[in-house]
């Protein structure tokens, strides 16, 4: 079966249908994850005996009447989030071979509705990146570009037909870089709409497990089965406590999308023609597109980076040694502390749990910190300003295309690559990233952003707009 | 003293909930360490904490009863700081938003009058762990924490467990009204069924901040900071050797340095901490992973109203309803447990004054020396009331009785059962008695003489020696009766 | 600069992460270039914005106490050094 070219409908009727079962069809998306990961680097561990044991186990449920909607679906797992049966690394050299005591809630949900964990998927250096490039484990290449980044190995994943689902998460952009650079289908959800229990997230704020797949169709599925309340994350009570609201309009083609036109003027050459072809496209199908100004782009990143950074100092405060994790050589507790979190963080990580703590500090609280808790307000009521006029809001997903492996980039462009993706996850809102063109061989992705709790209506246009 | 004291009181209690604060583990005292924890309480990564809401209750049930104001909107903090016994490397506490403020404990103060003393804020947080430092009993393991071979160790079964910080204002003045104010938080806390407040077990913990000025003076010293005080009078006396530390350092013309000192139970002084080189600077931010607490005035009101009734009041109610001494009714109430001890034997046993004398004599000093709480005791309330009624049933004497009693407060066993396993049963049958009485006439012919002469007090001696007899087991009044029958003829 | 640079150094030790010197001489650049780069955000007219504190909407999210007991041999075993029970660390003096 060609993962790629196969909805979650068709293989899971296929499953039910007996054409093939699921320990088949995981027996050999295994051996492919394998054979692919010598080259590509996607995958920090690989599932063996547990996955197809499983499979079987879901074979002999459909035998006895189970009603699995995601019976023998081949999943993979971002590495920031708990698995207990493989290791999770939280994108740490220190965790490489560590089991996490328990699973995060998604992950339950997922096998529940007989899905199959089949690999969990490389990340940047304690999740703290967009590129893969800091990860401790080596760079994921890119599907369609060897030489470059995949942003997300999720994304690769899904590009490369071994999995037919990527459970990933996003805090600054992640996952939306990552399957614009991969050309597959992204959607950071609602903050709150997905249980972040399990997630290892640098900024409680921001981070969010969202959900990667080749269509919008098969993101629904899976989005179906992940979202709702949990009382194990509080975030997610707001699911509990708005779940009647409902974003649908009556005639789709009718649309308004709002398009920040000012947001252009940073993009990279040729990203710019891309997204602009898109555009006049639809325009010429009769969307209607309006253009609006987003005035605090720029603002919203740096916020999102003094709160990010910050909520990181504390986050990772729990990497001490002691009760998880290696401990490093020491005779004293500051030793071990010092040593423990010197290894266990990368440079990255160590970069912004040293600047977070600067930006805590006494003095410089009221300084950074509270003027980016105040703008990450003023992002918020921009956006919902604009969701007062328009339906959605189109943006890029990516400044850049996928970096070449081996570019050094100075941190703070790096960080500006967040630009676009950045701002969307300090306002809390739905983003989903889907390809809409190519600057030669490397896909492009664009973001359907929509007010909260709207992500099944971005799902819908995306599955009906823009194919 | 030449000079004002002013202290103020941080106290720590924990509070009584089934579970942990925001994780499932059960709070409650485990033998083994580290057996009551859980992914969260642990700080594993990803790991999001669930707010408890019988804790919250709890905070606020010690809040109202402490006559604070209540902050409709709270939220919690992360207090950032690295310790062994902090799991996440940080503790989540109420920095900016304590869910209670400006209550008050009015107390008596030294001369007799009132001292209305205020609470600056009720805030809930998590505890710590606990840390043993044990030599090198256990050994590091194969990697090797330390080369000397000798580690410290931590339980984490504490961790997690819900508390509340209560901090005065700088409103005492004395080391006595520093104690009478924790007699009176203990039992305020008590009555509000918050907590058992028991310091040597942990449940209360108290850190004193102490200065000295002149009197009248408006500005504060400079002021030290107490810790590791493990009982009532620990705070007392520890209070009393830093205002004379204090003092005498003002004395010389010295100055007073802000520091952190320790109380040594042993050696009984304090002992200078390691002073830090820098001052904590915890970086505290709200915690994005909880979300905020929206009371509803009418919940407050709800609380204020349910408050269960006081120490005052109760013992108010003692004396009006039971007719008690206001002594009796002060002494009972002070603990809520006695209190309540006295009441459900009340229940089984109607004579107030009885029980009152029981309960605050014999039962209590057992209680003391073995360092209970009345609600923590074998011998429940059902004993004490069929103790009582044996003693009315004259099958044992009141001085039987209280053996009675420390036998069955010791063994656990029912009086019932003590007094016919000791063969204490009281002899009231007349024929067994009158042998005995016959005997002890007989051996006594001098004694009978003086008592026929008119010599009283001979009878005593008479009933004296039929009692040593029986050694205390005859029934004291039939003796008399027999013996003056007999004598007299 | 200077003070940035006392600054930069307490931060290292207060979150307590061992960096190199050549690390920390970096670490002083980017720290520097970091906050040039905030600028515009903290040029922000925000005295009538109130600050934002929780990503979320939800007020009063908890759950009632029902005690629940879960495996401790998994948790124990990812401790790097545990005995007889108890979390191991090197002897603190106190």
């Amino acid at each position: 079966m060609e993962l790629r070219k196969t909805s979650v409908r068709q293989a899971v009727e296929a499953v039910y249908n007996r054409e093939l079962t699921a320990h088949k069809l995981i027996e050999q998306t295994l051996k492919n994850c394998s054979i692919l990961n010598e080259t590509m680097n996607i995958f920090t561990h690989i599932a063996g005996i547990d996955a197809l044991e499983q499979a079987k186990a879901v074979d002999r449920k459909i035998e006895n009447g189970a009603q699995l909607p995601l019976a023998g679906v081949p999943v993979a797992v971002k590495d920031d989030i708990c698995y207990g049966v493989l290791p999770t690394s939280f994108g740490s050299a220190a965790f490489k071979e560590f089991i996490s005591p328990y699973t995060a809630t998604a992950v339950e949900k997922l096998m529940d509705a007989g899905a199959i964990v089949v690999g969990k998927t490389n990340l940047d250096d304690m999740s703290q990146g967009s590129t893969t490039l800091s990860s401790p484990f080596g760079p994921t290449l890119n599907p369609w570009l060897a030489e470059r980044a995949a942003g997300s190995a999720g994304a690769a994943a899904l590009a490369t037909g071994v999995c037919m689902l990527s459970l990933e998460s996003d805090n600054g952009g992640a996952l939306r870089q990552g399957a614009s650079d991969c050309g597959v289908i992204g959607l950071r959800p609602t903050a709150g709409r997905i249980s972040n229990y399990g997630l290892n997230t640098f900024t409680s704020s921001f981070g969010q497990v969202g959900i990667s797949a080749f269509s919008s169709e098969n993101i629904s599925c899976a989005f179906e089965i992940i979202s709702g309340f949990d009382e194990r994350d509080a975030s997610t009570a707001v699911c509990r406590d708005r779940s009647t609201e409902k974003h649908a309009v009556a005639d789709i083609e009718k649309i308004k999308i709002g398009y920040p036109v000012n947001a252009f003027d940073y993009l990279e050459p040729g990203l710019r023609e891309v997204y602009e072809k898109t555009r006049d496209e639809y325009a010429a199908r009769g969307f209607m597109f309006e253009e609006i100004d987003l005035t605090l782009l720029r603002e919203a990143l740096q916020a999102y980076y003094i709160i990010s950074a910050a909520e990181a100092s504390s986050n990772h405060a729990r990497f001490d040694g002691i009760r998880f994790g290696k401990a490093g050589k020491a005779t004293d507790l500051e030793e071990l502390y010092c040593k423990t979190r010197g290894v266990t963080l990368g440079r990255e990580a160590r970069r912004r749990s040293v600047f977070g703590t600067f930006l805590l500090s006494k003095g410089n609280y009221d300084c950074y910190y509270r003027q980016a808790l105040k703008v990450w307000n003023m992002v918020r009521e921009e956006f919902a300003a604009a969701f007062g006029r328009y339906d959605i809001i189109v943006l890029p997903a990516v400044k850049s295309l996928p970096r070449p492996l081996d570019e050094e980039k100075e941190f703070i462009e790096d960080w500006a690559d967040d630009l676009y993706c950045a701002p969307v996850s300090l306002a809390g809102l739905p983003s989903l990233c889907l390809p809409v063109g190519r600057v030669g061989q490397l896909p492009v992705g664009m973001q359907l952003i929509g007010p909260p709790f709207s992500d099944e209506f971005l799902v819908e246009i995306c599955n009906r707009v823009f194919r | 003293m030449k000079y004002e004291v002013v202290i103020g009181l941080e106290v720590h209690v924990e509070l009584l909930t089934e579970c942990k604060l925001f994780c499932s583990c059960p709070n409650r005292f485990a033998s083994e360490p580290n057996v009551n924890t859980c992914p969260v309480c642990l700080g594993f990564p990803g790991a999001l904490p669930q707010m408890s809401y019988d804790a919250l209750q709890q905070a606020l049930n010690a809040s109202v009863a402490l006559n604070c104001e209540i902050a409709l909107y709270s939220y919690f903090d992360r207090k950032n700081y690295f310790y062994p016994d902090m799991p996440k490397g940080y503790q989540i506490s109420q920095y900016y938003r304590p869910l209670g403020s400006k209550g008050y404990l009015v107390i008596e103060n030294d001369s007799g009058g009132d001292n209305k003393v205020g609470i600056a804020r009720v805030h809930m947080e998590e505890d710590a762990g606990k840390l043993v430092h044990a030599s090198s009993s256990v050994s590091a393991g194969s990697s090797g924490t330390s080369s000397s071979g000798s580690s410290s160790m931590v339980d984490y079964n504490r961790a997690g467990v819900p508390l509340i910080e209560i901090v005065t204002e700088p409103d005492l003045h004395s080391s006595g009204e520093a104690r009478r104010y924790l007699e009176k938080l203990k039992s305020v806390l008590q009555y509000a069924r918050v907590s058992d407040c028991k310091m040597e077990e942990g449940s209360l913990r108290c850190d004193a901040n102490v200065s000295l000025r002149p009197p009248g003076g408006q500005l504060f010293g400079t002021k030290t900071e107490l810790k590791n005080m493990n009982s009532f009078r620990a705070v007392e006396k520890s209070l009393d050797h830093e205002i004379k530390r204090q003092a005498a350092i003002i004395d010389r013309g010295d100055e007073v340095v802000t520091q952190t000192l320790r109380w040594d139970e042993n050696k009984q002084e304090t002992i200078v901490m390691r002073s830090k080189l820098e001052a904590h600077d915890y970086r505290c931010f709200a915690d994005p992973e909880l979300a905020p607490i929206e009371l509803a005035a009418s919940e407050v009101e709800k609380a204020r109203a349910a408050l269960p009734e006081m120490a005052e009041a109760r013992a108010e109610r003692l004396v009006n309803d039971y007719n008690l001494p206001e002594y009796d009714a002060k002494v009972l109430t002070a603990s809520r447990c006695l209190a309540d001890y006295f009441e459900s034997c009340l229940a089984l046993y109607n004579n107030p004054k009885e029980v009152s004398n029981w309960v605050m004599g014999e039962f209590s000093a057992h209680l003391k020396n073995a360092g209970l709480e009345a609600d923590q005791c074998s011998f429940q309330p059902e004993d004490m009331a069929e103790l009582l009624k044996m003693i009315d049933e004259k099958l044992i004497s009141g001085k039987l009785a209280k053996e009675v009693l420390e036998k069955a407060f010791q063994s656990g066993k029912p009086p019932r059962k003590v007094v016919e396993e000791e063969g204490l049963l009281q002899i009231s049958d007349q024929s067994e008695l009158e042998e005995i009485v016959d005997q002890v006439i007989s051996d006594n012919p001098d004694s009978i003489e003086s008592y026929r002469g008119g010599k009283t007090k001979a009878l005593g001696f008479l009933v004296g020696q039929v009692m040593k007899a029986t050694k205390g087991k005859a029934n004291p009044q039939l003796v008399n009766e027999l013996l003056i029958k007999k004598i007299d003829g | 600069m200077a003070d940035l640079q006392l600054e930069l150094e307490k931060a290292i030790r207060v979150i307590k992460i061992e960096v190199s010197s050549s690390e920390q001489e970096e670490l002083h650049k980017e720290l520097n270039n970091f906050l040039l780069w905030l600028e515009p955000m903290l040029d922000l007219d925000t005295k009538d914005t109130a600050q934002v504190l929780f990503r979320h909407d939800a007020f009063n999210v908890w759950r009632k106490d029902r005690v629940k007991q879960g495996e401790l041999a998994e948790l124990q075993e990812a401790a790097p050094n545990f005995a007889g029970g108890f979390y191991l660390v090197p002897r603190i003096f106190e």
